[in-house]
């Protein structure tokens, strides 16, 4: 009986410690303390297996994060319709094809203290592309010399696009003098300053009380990295966080009420699918079309995605001057693709529902990869929609998909999601994608057009004539059904009504400024 | 006694050996690498010469032995080498998420212990009655739902509709370990109240029972002093087996508390073929399954005079 009662108390007093301990307590973030405005920020991709283990720029993708938290900034930035600006610059001038002279904004400092300055712009550069090796393939810098505002820049080769790389995240201007801590916590000229980090786990901001333009309005900022879905969904519901970043679709009706707002954009990372040109079945034109014409995109994006994506056409979304509808596609036409192929000599011999010619069936195998939501539902869509017309489609969604990519005789359609535009500059898709010289061109695509077209984009700094050739080099691809841009991510922050300032932008850097806040 | 511990810390060598070379061959069978599947995550293209130098600068273009005996030894001389995804020293990240785990693991095996021993015995007690049907229904429909499952009833329930606890851990507090504590609690305690069940029963059958009870013993003392001593060494058995479990983490349970343990850690490193960290992870597993082994064997000595002299084991 003693030990009955014991087992009891101890019963009694565990579920005392677990509830009593948290009773009384309600588990709003929100706002007003006495430490001032303070705000809460859930997002799921601030982590190490995004390469953002910091918010180092130097640091493989942590230029994300520092840029996206309103820890550092870029000499030049992106407007909404994905133009560029001057940001920590105040002008430029190409003073040769491999000179840029920039001069730089007065009254900047970082939050360490120190001004802005040539010198620490040309110390910072050096920096990155000692460390960054992307940074360093792209910006191609011979040397740097700086002279109080103004700081030169000479590269190896012409760059035209140098401006956009250096806008890239990669590209924000950090205090090489107060150096990068332990933790990867750099000072940078943001409106927040950096002042606790744990991988993984969260990032603490306060207020940059040296902010050049303008007064942050929050006091400090909590970033959180919430791994999972429905838990970042719940933080949301039970105010714990006050922003959620990454929230998965089926959660968005959740909130889609008074006490939320919406803040989205469609972006330039696309969901896209590569021809294989090593695959016999794929050199018949009349097949890569009857396959661009047999997907259907607007389906995919309204129902499998919920409407959070936007139907493509060619490789950039609409907000690009050279994107949206200044190309013309095939369109969604199951009956125009099966006439198409019938006229090619694809016909279902045995009535299996598969086409064949020459003993030959119309079997296309199709390699994607499970670690973007969207493609695998993709894949399933289209086996779908291509089952109709004649097309046996064999998915193959694996995380080893780079090591099959690369073996021409292991697929035939490979779907893959790419930031196409991560600069805003047209030219990077084309070099890392489409060339002979591109390390990802796995479909051996190959057209002796794009391939001019492309020496001249290299070479051509106006602007007004790269968007043009962007568009040209996008049609080439388009009518040689080389790729089938399927859609492009609607990316979509969303937040308690009582926060103001919270706008998306195109190229999904610039999430914490100056203007974000919170009503008490 | 001694010899024993000498005996079992020496299997630990081989033991070491094989299952971190087998692990390091597997996660290359499995194909990709680090600096892809960063790569992919991020959606940002690099070209084939940053891949292949930022491979050479971790030493990923070594053949699949040398970059093995290099690891073996790197751990051999204590260092267990630099994450491939975040830069950072393998060992110090790996112990900083062991204070999560250990908490976690101490909070859930209390809870299992005191939820299953007494519900187990009460429907051995109670057998065929209805407090009996109701623990082992219980019981079945803790077994069914996976994991997930129930952490997230939980904290929708403990966390939005009435917000006693966080959702979002706010680090090493009883508050914030309670709901994912509770969760694995409930996992287990569904599984060892039967096996608890069912020992107290085949205990309750024996004759040293019906002899007690005839001589007047009451039947709490009978079931306290002699029943569930005798019971406790398959209570053990089970406990040591979790213990273990637990101690290598519980990544989903982990990831949707934001409860920053190991098993997170290590399901996040095979993602990635974080090569270094998976390493350190099956070493931590190995050593603990060895060591739990141990004590449990040692604790077996404590509980039943059989063993203590020289009889059969458990």
């Amino acid at each position: 009986m003693k030990k009955t009662r014991t087992m009891l108390l101890l019963f009694g007093l565990l579920a005392f410690a677990l509830t009593g301990c948290g009773a009384g307590e309600t588990s709003d973030s929100s706002s007003t303390s006495s430490d001032g405005k303070q705000l809460v920020w859930g997002d799921t991709t601030f982590n190490a297996e995004n390469g953002e283990p910091d918010v180092n720029p130097h640091n493989d993708n942590s230029g994300w994060a520092c840029i996206r938290y309103g820890i550092g900034e870029t000499l030049f930035r992106f407007s909404d319709s994905m133009e560029l600006e001057p940001w920590l610059a105040q002008s430029y001038e190409a003073v040769d094809e491999l000179t840029w002279r920039i001069v730089l904004r007065d009254g900047v400092c970082f939050s360490s203290g120190r001004n802005l300055d040539g010198e620490a712009v040309k110390q910072c550069l050096e920096a990155l592309v000692a460390q960054h090796a992307r940074a360093a393939g792209d910006l191609r810098i011979a040397e740097i010399s700086a002279d109080g505002q103004t700081v030169t820049i000479r590269t190896e080769e012409p760059v035209p696009a140098l401006l956009h790389y250096l806008s890239d995240p990669y590209g924000c201007i950090i205090d090489m003098e107060a150096g990068v801590t332990e933790d990867g916590i750099v000072s940078g000229t943001g409106p927040y300053r950096a002042v606790s980090l744990t991988t993984d786990t969260s990032l603490e901001l306060v207020k940059n009380e040296t902010y050049w333009n303008g007064t942050p309005k929050l006091d400090a900022i909590t970033v959180r990295t919430i791994s999972d879905g429905d838990t970042l969904t719940m933080a949301l519901q039970a105010g714990e966080i006050d922003v959620a970043y990454g929230m998965p679709y089926a959660s968005y009706p959740l909130f889609e009420n008074e006490n939320y707002r919406f803040a989205s954009c469609t972006t330039s990372r696309a969901f896209f699918a590569s021809m294989n040109f090593e695959s016999e079945i794929l050199r018949d034109p009349a097949v890569r079309k009857a396959i661009a014409m047999g997907i259907d995109k607007e389906s995919f994006v309204e129902t499998l995605l919920d409407g959070n994506g936007s139907a493509a056409a060619g490789v950039y979304p609409d907000s690009f001057a050279f994107g949206g509808d200044s190309v013309t596609t095939e369109t969604y036409d199951p009956q125009g693709a099966m006439a198409l192929l019938e006229e090619a000599g694809w016909v279902d011999m045995d009535g299996d529902g598969i086409r064949e010619k020459d003993g030959a069936t119309l079997t296309l195998r199709w390699l994607t990869y499970p670690s973007r939501q969207e493609l695998p539902l993709l894949a399933e869509s289209a086996q779908a929609t291509l089952g109709e017309i004649g097309f046996d489609v064999q998915i193959n969604s694996t995380a080893d998909h780079n090591r099959l990519r690369a073996d021409s005789g292991a697929w035939d359609i490979y779907a893959s999601a790419m930031v196409t535009a991560p600069t805003g500059d047209p030219e990077y898709f084309f070099t890392y994608r489409c060339l002979d010289s591109s390390g990802s061109n796995d479909g051996h695509y190959h057209s002796d057009a794009l391939e001019t077209l492309a020496q001249e984009l290299s070479r051509t700094f106006d602007t007004d004539r790269r968007a043009a050739l962007a568009v040209e080099m996008q049609q080439i691809l388009l009518d040689d059904n080389a790729y089938v841009f399927c859609s492009h991510l609607r990316m979509s922050m969303i937040a308690k009504s009582s926060v103001s300032g919270l706008t998306a932008h195109p190229c999904d850097y610039y999430e914490i400024t100056a203007e974000l806040d919170i009503a008490a | 006694m001694r010899n024993d511990i000498f005996r079992r810390l020496l299997q630990l060598i081989p033991i070491l050996l094989g299952i971190t070379f087998l692990s390091f061959a597997m996660m290359h069978l499995a194909g990709s690498d680090a600096i892809a599947q960063q790569a992919d995550a991020s959606g940002v293209a690099l070209s084939p010469e940053v891949m292949a130098a930022r491979r050479a600068e971790l030493g990923l273009d070594q053949p699949f032995l040398v970059q093995y005996v290099r690891w073996l030894g790197g751990f051999l001389t204590g260092d267990l080498g630099i994450s491939y995804v975040s830069g950072k020293d393998v060992f110090a990240t790996f112990v900083s998420k062991l204070p999560a785990t250990l908490l976690l693991t101490g909070v859930s095996i209390a809870l299992t212990v005191l939820l299953s021993i007494p519900l187990g015995i009460l429907a051995a007690v109670r057998q065929n009655r209805f407090a009996d049907y109701l623990i082992r229904f219980f019981s079945f429909a803790g077994n069914s739902m996976p994991n997930f499952f129930v952490a997230l009833l939980l904290l929708y329930a403990f966390a939005v509709c009435i917000p006693i606890f966080p959702v979002i851990s706010d680090g090493l507090s009883l508050r914030s370990v309670a709901l994912p504590a509770l969760t694995l609690a409930i996992a287990m305690s569904s599984k060892y109240l039967r096996q608890v069940r069912a020992a107290v029963l085949d205990e309750l059958s024996r004759d040293y029972v019906t002899g007690a009870r005839a001589r007047g013993i009451r039947f709490s003392v009978t079931l306290y002093k002699s029943v569930l001593r005798s019971c406790m060494t398959t209570i053990l058995t089970l406990l040591s087996l979790s213990i273990g479990s637990l101690l290598g983490g519980t990544a989903i349970v982990e990831s949707i508390f934001l409860w920053d343990g190991v098993g997170k850690l290590a399901v996040d490193a095979i993602q990635m073929r974080d090569y270094p960290m998976i390493q350190a992870y099956v070493v931590w597993m190995a050593v603990i399954y060895v060591a739990v082994n141990l004590v449990t064997d040692l604790s077996y000595r404590l509980l039943d005079p059989r063993i203590r002299l020289g009889g059969e084991r458990p």
